[in-house]
């Protein structure tokens, strides 16, 4: 059984992570952070007795099914259509403006490079623009496998799907990024 | 043999990639606003509080068994609601079985009633029996 510190402990340690998971899934900051509370409560009210090591492995699972559950709350009361469609435009326009300032750069005589001219707190804003543009299976394998670093069978029983779909997904995720990135100029 | 070295090169080519996006991942969630820190913070506090109630409330019950008659009562509540949703249903047969014992009974005793009148009669039981008693039945009554 876990005890209280250790959960304590687990929990502080991957809040950051699941709120950002969440963010991606959502695209929006409150909605993000009830889940996290959501699935906080969950692992606490139903899961404390578990030993430390099982944590992370249920937390991600409720983690997911909050997600959904959020999902479905929001298509009830029929918001889930404007929440999007608010975000999504914004993106996008984000993403072209600092792709032709990158491609502006590109351009010029010195040859200056996309890393120099930006800065870093920019280009780690378009990496996690990128991951959060990523299809959502691929980017739940790609963060599972290699952010929460679950292995391949831990991820697939995660995700519900065979450990196949999971490479798949996770290598399919990473030469996604890598194209995009690349064509931003951006190596992470 | 060199599809398989590829492919497993190939792996650890992304593995690579990956670990290298997701320092950038990590950086950005250190950079978490403030407030974003704060709802987080209060949301793990407020699931830790959870966790302690409801390991006291598991806590409770087994020693509560030993040293209260109401946790005693507790422990066999669930069975006491079980047993009282089948309450009706019992009451209902038992009913139905009283009433089927009464009717019984009245048979019975509408039969030694017939009984004991037959035998107290001063005509014989066994004359019902005569062959001229039933020619007396069959007869037509007699004009006045």
């Amino acid at each position: 059984m876990a005890t209280d510190k250790e959960l304590a402990d687990f929990l502080k340690s991957v809040e950051k992570r699941a709120f950002k998971r969440a963010v991606y899934a959502v695209r929006n900051d409150d909605g993000a952070l009830d889940i996290v509370q959501d699935a906080m409560i969950k692992l606490a009210e139903k899961y404390a007795d578990r030993p430390a090591a099982e944590l992370p492995l249920i937390f991600q699972r409720i983690l997911s099914n909050a997600t959904m559950d959020w999902f479905r709350r929001e298509k009830v009361r029929n918001a889930v259509m404007s929440s999007l469609s608010a975000v999504d435009p914004a993106e996008p326009e984000g993403d072209f403006d600092l792709l032709e300032l990158l491609q502006g750069t590109d351009g010029s005589p010195a040859g200056e490079s996309a890393a120099d001219a930006v800065s870093r707190a920019q280009i780690l804003r378009v990496i996690d623009a990128e991951v959060s543009e990523l299809p959502t299976r691929q980017r739940e394998a790609f963060l599972l496998r290699y952010w929460e670093e679950f292995d391949v069978a831990e991820t697939a029983a995660v995700m519900g799907c065979s450990e196949g779909s999971v490479k798949t997904h996770c290598s399919r995720a990473v030469h996604a990024l890598a194209k995009s990135l690349r064509a931003k100029g951006i190596t992470p | 043999m060199t599809d398989n070295r590829h492919s497993h090169d190939a792996q650890v080519l992304e593995a690579r990639y990956a670990m290298r996006v997701i320092g950038a991942l990590n950086a950005q969630a250190r950079a978490l606003p403030a407030d974003v820190n704060e709802r987080l913070r209060f949301a793990r506090e407020r699931a830790l509080a959870r966790a302690r109630e409801a390991r006291a409330a598991a806590a409770a019950v087994p020693t509560g068994v030993n040293s209260s008659g109401a946790a005693v009562l507790g422990s066999f509540l669930p069975w006491l609601q079980r047993a009282a949703s089948v309450l009706p249903l019992l009451l209902l047969l038992a009913g139905l079985a009283l009433i089927q014992q009464w009717q019984a009974r009245e048979n019975v005793l509408a039969a030694a009633e017939f009984d004991a009148q037959l035998l107290a009669d001063a005509l014989p039981p066994d004359a019902y029996s005569d062959p001229g008693f039933a020619e007396f039945l069959r007869a037509p009554p007699p004009q006045p």
